[in-house]
């Protein structure tokens, strides 16, 4: 089939009302050279976005019937989704903006569930707009706050001209104490290149593996038990395959809803090559993704983004997976 | 011919592929409607063309994205698009605009003898004969599809949740009643005999309800979403894609409730993506994934040949004339064949 089995990228642009998201879009959309892009906005736009192909939307959150207790979709994605896939243009991008009050899980999860969506494009990444300023106190007041930095695969520090240097550094720390994935931009007006925000691959098992990312075991003070924080672990003994999955299959099956992402990579006891995975919720991806490097050292690394992550039993859950 | 060639009659052109009429636009087909012997596909740049007798009409640009939805009313195609635009066009290619609702998409477009149907968003805009202002039938969630039973009397809207029935009585006023299922439905059709409505749903099943007792019950076990579906011969079958069979549920007496469907097998055994009823016939056209395409007897699925050999572009829409005598096939790689159903001396 060529050209229409290509899977077009799709970015995710989260963020509360009055971040920037907005001027964040138009940017993208003005600094495009010769490149197609579909915008899905919402209801809720804070501006006119200036593109010729912007797609009205209302943010529909749909429940699985699937088994699975935590999954809802975004209804209106899966049809803008198949509808622009039957373009006679092929489009570069798809950019989708939500509300600022929306949770980013179910458009993750979207990309999971629907097979036409996945078939057809993919989730490239989550791209959250902060405002410096305000970022703080949305995040004690809003659980969505928290949802969308924890989700981001880029958090775009916007505004920081607005607060001194020790404030940005709290800022910082503790959208890192949420999500220390995510990459942390500074900007001002939203003035980022587009190469940093778009085509990232970041939802690729492969990136995971390029990445690198910080998995550090941290040791962390005891938050509110509906804060969103993270916790990684790090194992030089090799895992024991059908234990990890014994846990780990059931650990999400109770806690997938309080679980909001997860990352790992594997060294499995008579394995040859390393194990990378990641999830949203209930929601699974992973697969053997070739022999370990040499000269690197095997471990096992994984990290969990949710709340209530303390009365889970992870640590324990965790050693106990190791090959004995 | 050689050995090969019969054991693959796929690698070679049908004899309905010799026949016909091949065109190659590169552009997806969306969907297409019979109007009398002419048939109108819609495309993915947003154009209509209109083919008779194997002949194709200069191309109608009708919307400016894709051709979302296609229906008829009398003579007249309808349309709706990206571009928030209900189109109503002549088969001579004249367009007019019956709305316009700029950058929202009109989903879904129906029509029952002048009564003019299109979906925008969660809202069905409902335009009775002569009538310049539409009436607005609003749902709590965006609308997967819609249906005139028969009669025109009742219009099925399917959403998240369910179904709405809107009935008009004969004061021509419009009242509505629920059809429950949990999760999102798309398509919905009645049955031909009206007694039967059936959804497809965002899961791998489709949902149906029997209207005189509106006892529901599901039908499950596909590999993919149902796409494409339809009754065939009277109701006595309803025929499905989203498997590598076309999946066929008995639904003469009470329907398919404990009963098993028959499912016809193909060669290649590639996804099932478009049905079409054979009309009149136990009978349909069924196109798959490969792009080929066959036509099969229900109840002797020995009886099988293949009207198109594979393209490699996914089958999107199926049509056949009224005088039953050629049919049209699409694809989502923008080929389409046009192809005498009988040979000469079938005639």
């Amino acid at each position: 089939m060529g050209e229409t089995n290509k899977q077009v990228p799709v970015t995710v642009l989260t963020g509360f009302l009055g971040a920037g998201k907005t001027t964040l879009l138009n940017r993208i959309l003005t600094e495009q050279h010769g490149k197609k892009y579909a915008v899905i906005v919402n209801e809720f736009g804070e501006q006119g976005i200036d593109n010729d192909l912007v797609v009205d939307a209302d943010e529909e959150v749909f429940e699985m019937n699937n088994g699975c207790i935590c999954c809802t979709v975004r209804g209106d994605l899966i049809r803008i989704l198949s509808g622009l896939m039957k373009r006679a243009d092929k489009l570069d991008a798809i950019i989708v903006e939500t509300t600022g009050l929306a949770d980013p899980a179910p458009v993750a999860q979207t990309f999971f569930v629907d097979q036409d969506v996945a078939d057809r494009t993919k989730l490239d990444a989550i791209v959250t707009v902060a405002d410096a300023v305000h970022l703080s106190t949305q995040l004690s007041d809003h659980h969505e706050a928290e949802e969308q930095v924890a989700f981001a695969d880029v958090v775009l520090l916007n505004k920081i001209d607005l607060v001194d240097e020790s404030r940005l550094d709290a800022v910082k720390d503790r959208i890192k104490k949420i999500n220390p994935f995510a990459k942390i931009i500074h900007t001002t007006k939203c003035g980022v290149s587009l190469s940093e925000i778009l085509n990232l691959d970041a939802f690729n098992l492969k990136r995971i593996l390029d990445t690198e990312p910080d998995f550090l075991t941290s040791d962390h003070d005891h938050e509110h038990d509906d804060d969103v924080t993270s916790l990684s672990f790090v194992s030089d003994t090799p895992l024991d395959m059908e234990k990890f999955q014994d846990w780990f299959s059931k650990l999400l099956q109770t806690k997938g809803q309080d679980i909001l992402r997860t990352k790992g990579i594997l060294d499995f006891k008579g394995e040859n090559d390393r194990y990378v995975f990641q999830g949203v919720h209930m929601l699974m991806d992973a697969s053997p993704m070739g022999k370990w490097p040499e000269g690197k050292e095997r471990n096992s690394r994984l990290v969990f983004i949710g709340r209530n992550l303390e009365s889970m039993n992870l640590k324990e859950g965790f050693e106990n997976c190791k090959s004995a | 011919m050689k050995a090969d060639s019969n054991k693959f009659p796929e690698l070679n052109k049908t004899k309905f592929e010799n026949r016909g009429k091949e065109f190659k636009f590169g552009i997806p087909v969306t969907n297409a409607i019979t109007i009398g012997n002419s048939i109108a596909v819609g495309f993915g740049d947003g154009t209509v063309r209109i083919f008779r007798s194997g002949q194709i009409s200069e191309p109608i640009k009708a919307h400016s994205g894709v051709v979302l939805s296609i229906s008829k009313d009398g003579e007249d195609i309808l349309t709706g698009g990206d571009d928030g635009r209900f189109l109503k066009i002549s088969l001579d290619g004249e367009i007019k605009e019956i709305a316009n609702f700029g950058s929202r998409w009109v989903d879904h477009v129906t029509a029952y003898k002048g009564s003019l149907v299109c979906t925008c968003g969660n809202i069905v805009y409902l335009w009775m004969p002569n009538k310049k202002e539409p009436k607005l039938l609003e749902h709590e969630s965006t609308i997967g599809g819609v249906a005139f039973d028969s009669k025109g009397r009742r219009l099925a809207v399917s959403r998240y949740g369910g179904v709405t029935l809107w009935k008009k009585d004969y004061s021509n006023k419009w009242s509505s009643s629920n059809l429950i299922w949990k999760g999102s439905h798309n398509k919905v059709i009645f049955s031909t005999d009206d007694r039967f409505l059936v959804t497809s749903m965002q899961e791998n099943q489709l949902h149906f309800w029997r209207l005189k007792d509106k006892t529901d019950s599901f039908m499950s076990g596909y590999g993919a979403k149902v796409k494409s579906f339809a009754f065939v011969y009277d109701s006595k079958f309803l025929v499905t894609s989203g498997s590598n069979e076309a999946i066929c549920w008995p639904f003469d007496g009470n329907g398919p409730e404990g009963r098993k469907p028959i499912c016809l097998p193909y060669v290649g055994n590639k996804p099932v993506t478009f049905v079409e009823p054979f009309p009149n016939e136990n009978a349909i056209f069924t196109g798959l994934s490969d792009g080929s395409v066959f036509l099969s007897e229900i109840e002797k699925s020995t009886n099988t040949i293949i009207i198109r050999s594979f393209t490699e572009s996914e089958v999107t829409t199926i049509a056949v004339t009224e005088d039953c005598s050629s049919i049209l096939i699409g694809d989502i790689g923008g080929n389409i064949l046009w192809t005498s159903i009988w040979d000469e001396e079938e005639k």
